[in-house]
């Protein structure tokens, strides 16, 4: 379980510029095996949130708990899927695979075993040899997947994973996500900026608003997944378009924030 | 449109293949060259540039005394004695300026100022230090070499992709891991142009310090030959520093492929 209290960010200013607050008093529980899904609209904090999950950024204030224990840096209970994908182009992708195993020093040949058993999961068997060139952005992002997979964490923490791929591969992606998900029971924090995505895919979705973000409502989706249909089926259930709805809704009540408050300018250390 | 105007586009099309009567243009050139060369030097007279032909013959008189072999000899051990400390050097201290920046603000000035500055002023420097002897050579040629690989060593660390340090943070990797599994290999390619420079610039220094401070190995020869008038001797002697010249630079070519055979420019599509 992990559990957010209190959290804020600030991110200091450029000499001369004001501080800008990223996230304002985020208060968030996130249960075992959930598939959690974070939307809102772009600057509002939705990456600077899941990067502090990760550990990959100090926080001003509250705290971030996972089973109990305060997350004190990256960890190995936790594996990150990125938008931008970060393979390392010099290695196979098998090696890319078992590179999270290689650093905790698993033995080459049991890391490889491993890998080739997750490179199969997301559908890539056969292509272990291959370099990450090779692949189309979809299927390099498969290999993203099963490298964080490969690690086995409690947590599997995706940032816009699907957000670069094209409109049929995002489909196919999300399918089998849920399809590997229900078989590895991670825990999934998603993050989206697509509504469809964030419905389709989540068991509650995480309204955030513009700067600074902070959480304007969680909507649970109690729905039988496969969701709309399959890739061929665009169906969706008179639910489904009810609770898309009531969030379409939500954005659109913020939006006169972000009229009156020019979105300032992220700054990244 | 007539039938011939369909068949022969007009200024030739991209997909026009040429006659190329099997040379490969290199080596085309190669022979073009040696013989407008040959042609001037029997045009203009052997005072103002010996023919092909002579230097040919001079350049087998030198092998066969042992002239050649004796100071190309001297020459690639100054070569590869300097060019290996530049390489040690200029690798080491761009990694430790482009890892961190405290270290890269306090050499920053000085190491683009060693590498503006012609490197020759140095030669009465080291004459003075070493006299006439190999040190000053091979410290010449530290100074030609050393610096632009500290300068591209030091910006293809800083310019690895922080989305890939980022991952390799998520996955927990120590400072140690993350240097030699990630940010090493994702600097080389970037390295390795400033290694293939830095060859260039040795063997640079290697012929002026020859030429300009100890009297000794190929720059040597040179000098002789151009005391006595000889220029069929003096090109002879050229064309073997170009020969070393290009085979160094082939060299360190080779390991760069090597190193760096994952880009995308050598992406083998089936």
């Amino acid at each position: 379980m992990i559990t957010i209290a209190g959290l804020r960010k600030v991110f200091p200013g450029r000499t001369g510029a004001e501080d800008v607050e990223a996230l304002h008093d985020i208060n968030l529980t996130i249960k075992d095996n959930e598939f959690l899904t974070i939307i809102g609209p772009s600057g509002c904090g939705k990456t600077t949130l899941l990067r502090a999950i990760a550990g990959l950024l100090p926080i001003d204030d509250g705290e971030i708990r996972i089973d109990g224990a305060p997350i004190r840096g990256p960890g190995p209970e936790r594996a990150m899927v990125f938008q931008n994908i970060a393979l390392l182009p010099w290695d196979t992708v098998l090696a890319n695979v078992a590179f999270g195993l290689e650093l905790r020093g698993v033995p080459q040949a049991e890391r490889e075993e491993k890998a080739r058993h997750f490179i199969r999961l997301v559908g890539l068997a056969g292509w272990e040899r291959r370099m990450p060139l090779e692949l189309s952005g979809g299927m390099q992002q498969r290999v993203g997947l099963a490298r964080a997979l490969a690690v086995e964490p409690k947590v599997l923490l995706m940032d816009e994973p699907f957000g670069s791929l094209d409109e049929q591969t995002r489909r196919l992606l999300q399918e089998e996500l849920i399809r590997i998900w229900e078989t590895t029971r991670t825990t999934v924090v998603f993050i989206t900026h697509s509504m469809e995505e964030a419905v389709l895919l989540g068991d509650r979705v995480v309204l955030l608003s513009p700067r600074p973000g902070s959480i304007v409502e969680i909507v649970p989706v109690p729905l039988a997944r496969p969701r709309g249909g399959r890739v061929d089926d665009m169906g969706w259930s008179a639910e489904l378009l009810g609770i898309t709805a009531k969030l379409w809704r939500r954005l659109r009540d913020m939006q006169p924030d972000l009229v009156r408050a020019p979105p300032a300018v992220a700054v990244t250390p | 449109m007539t039938v011939a105007a369909k068949r022969v586009p007009a200024g030739g099309g991209p997909g026009i293949r040429r006659p190329t009567l099997g040379i490969p243009p290199a080596l085309g050139a190669l022979v073009a060259l040696a013989l407008v060369w040959e042609l001037l030097g029997r045009a203009v007279g052997p005072v103002f540039l010996p023919p092909l032909s002579a230097v040919l013959v001079r350049l087998v008189d030198l092998v066969v005394t042992g002239q050649i072999l004796g100071s190309l000899a001297t020459s690639l051990t100054n070569l590869v004695v300097g060019f290996a400390i530049a390489l040690g050097l200029g690798l080491g201290v761009g990694m430790l300026m482009g890892g961190y920046p405290r270290i890269e603000a306090a050499l920053d000035i000085y190491v683009n100022a060693f590498l503006t500055t012609p490197s020759l002023v140095f030669a009465p420097i080291f004459y003075t230090i070493f006299g006439l002897s190999r040190g000053s050579i091979i410290g010449l040629i530290v100074m030609y070499s050393t610096f632009i690989m500290i300068v591209n060593t030091m910006s293809a660390i800083r310019n690895v992709s922080p989305s890939l340090i980022e991952m390799g943070r998520s996955f927990c990797a120590s400072d140690r891991q993350l240097f030699r599994k990630v940010i090493l290999p994702a600097a080389t390619p970037l390295i390795m142009a400033g290694v293939r420079i830095g060859a260039g610039r040795a063997v640079k220094g290697m012929i002026n310090g020859e030429m300009f401070i100890a009297i000794v190995g190929l720059g040597k020869l040179m000098i002789d030959n151009g005391r006595k008038f000889d220029s069929d001797g003096v090109l002879a002697v050229l064309l073997v520093i170009i020969l070393v010249a290009f085979t160094a630079a082939k060299a360190v070519q080779i390991v760069d492929a090597r190193l760096t055979s994952w880009l995308p420019s050598t992406v083998r599509v089936e």
